[in-house]
């Protein structure tokens, strides 16, 4: 008689890795062979795992097709099986690993669609922040400065992409009805994807607020970030910054040393 | 509960005695899910019902899981708190899905010590439900009933019957539904969960599948006078998780099962 584990690892072998003879076995047949039987459960887990990426990734899918969409989760999930009980962790790879997918090789500016898509998911259930405390940051003397270091409203995320994804975003929402045409070549773009209470928000960001923010994201001081963003930009604007990333709470609090 | 009715529960306010949901759809930090989650606990008492805790698996359970489990827990304070008695994950993989178990004593000791082990650290008591199986394994010498009431007496812990899964797997495996009821200990059923199903055809005959995309069935609301007939009046869910019809449907499901049990409560009294 195969133990409890015995059979989960047959069982799992089956459905990840097709591998058919295993737990036929072990299972009763009745009017129905073992193997119409497993199967009733390799579709319902692979239904399941796609519709999870499928919820995730709604543009990608609408850039690839319906058949399209679903072969290439079906070889994700073989390739990648989710590693968490909690379906909404399932996907993050899903951009990576079709960069590397052959058939959708063409189709270049695909993995930072993916990108943008899980980085939108992840804000969604992300904490939500109070806006900073103004009058304490006021409160910090000229020689701290240097050292400053902010924090980013956890609910954002940054990226950049070499393809308009915005615009490729933003045409391939349901209920969009304009022009679908994007120029691929129209340029790199920084983006910042928010969310503000119920709303998503994604803002395109100039090198030098990129710059800030990514080095303010990596734990970096005030004077390093505003080095760097001054050598891309020399007449980079640090108060106008400031106003700006604390008034719309995408910076949220602060460390002074 | 789901992601597509938060809006209109919020407004409208329906009048039911509770709302369940996964607990996994609340393992984010915060945003929609937990603002619409925190005003629901106002106006309801809540139930949190995990499909991804993998009781039934031989790898260790996942301490990460369960702490997010416990946070939500002390968070929200939910009335019940479930999980199934099936498996969903081998050598860390995760097929996310409530896979069948052997009804064997081996598997009762595992699930036993499992069931004890969550509880503790979750410092709550949890309640168990029986699943929908499309296969059986030759090495099983328990019933499933048998096999679900050992458990239940077994780690001492309460039961969420599903009442659709029994039908199904009564018509998959070829058992009398009626014996099921008969048959687990009434005392120890906590909560009952109804769903709609999908009948597949083959040329041998055919599966039930337990899809939650349609209302309840009439066989299952025979099924379920019978139980509330034995067991008396318990919190009662209709579990509908895709094809999501309007609330109003949900509502109104939810409303039979109401009528049934004050139907068993007069007739009691008289």
């Amino acid at each position: 008689m195969p133990g409890l584990r015995e059979v989960q690892e047959r069982f799992s072998a089956n459905i990840l890795d097709a591998d058919a003879v295993g737990i036929a076995a072990d299972v009763k047949a009745g009017a129905f062979e073992p193997r119409l039987r497993l199967q009733v459960y390799r579709n319902n887990v692979f239904t399941g795992l796609t519709d999870a990426l499928r919820a995730v990734y709604p543009v990608v899918e609408k850039l690839v097709g319906e058949g399209f969409f679903l072969y290439a989760s079906n070889e994700f999930i073989k390739r990648n099986p989710s590693t968490s009980g909690d379906l909404h962790a399932f996907g993050s790879g899903f951009g990576p690993f079709l960069a590397t997918f052959e058939p959708a090789k063409k189709l270049s500016y695909l993995p930072d669609v993916a990108q943008l898509e899980w980085n939108y998911h992840e804000v969604y259930h992300e904490a939500d922040a109070d806006a900073m405390d103004v009058d304490a940051l006021q409160l910090v003397t000229p020689d701290q400065y240097e050292q400053l270091q902010f924090r980013l409203n956890p609910a954002c995320r940054l990226m950049q992409s070499i393809f308009p994804v915005i615009e490729i975003w933003r045409v391939n929402q349901e209920g969009y009805c304009g022009d679908q045409t994007v120029d691929l070549d129209a340029g790199a773009v920084n983006v910042l994807v928010l969310r503000q209470g119920d709303e998503i928000e994604l803002h395109p960001l100039d090198a030098g607020d990129y710059a800030m923010l990514a080095m303010f994201a990596r734990g970096d001081q005030l004077g390093d970030c505003l080095g760097a963003a001054q050598r891309i930009n020399a007449a980079f604007d640090l108060t106008g910054f400031l106003s700006r990333f604390v008034g719309n709470r995408i910076l949220v609090d602060f460390t002074a040393r | 509960m789901r992601g597509p009715h938060y809006r209109e529960v919020v407004e409208s306010s329906p009048k039911v005695g509770f709302l369940e949901v996964h607990s996994e759809n609340y393992f984010g930090r915060g945003g929609v899910p937990h603002a619409y989650l925190e005003r629901i606990r106002r106006d309801y008492p809540l139930s949190f019902h995990g499909v991804g805790l993998s009781l039934g698996s031989t790898d260790p359970l996942d301490r990460d899981h369960l702490r997010r489990l416990g946070q939500l827990i002390d968070a929200y304070q939910p009335d019940f708190v479930s999980e199934h008695l099936s498996w969903g994950s081998f050598g860390g993989r995760y097929l996310n899905d409530l896979l069948p178990l052997p009804y064997t004593e081996e598997v009762v000791n595992h699930l036993v010590g499992r069931i004890h082990q969550v509880q503790d650290i979750l410092e709550r008591p949890i309640m168990v439900e029986n699943v929908s199986c499309y296969l059986e394994f030759e090495h099983s010498h328990l019933s499933e009933w048998e096999f679900v009431a050992s458990v239940a007496e077994s780690a001492d812990c309460d039961l969420l019957l599903d009442i659709n899964n029994i039908y199904v797997n009564a018509h998959n495996h070829g058992f009398s539904a009626g014996d099921f009821l008969h048959r687990v200990p009434g005392s120890r059923v906590r909560e009952i969960h109804l769903a709609g199903h999908t009948v597949k055809h083959y040329e041998q005959g055919t599966i039930i599948i337990d899809t939650h995309d349609h209302r309840v069935c009439p066989q299952v609301w025979a099924l379920y006078r019978e139980a509330i007939a034995m067991y008396g009046p318990k919190p009662t869910l209709i579990e509908w998780d895709s094809d999501l019809p309007e609330l109003d449907v949900l509502v109104d499901e939810a409303n039979i099962a109401q009528s049934v049990m004050q139907e068993a409560d007069h007739a009691r009294v008289a």
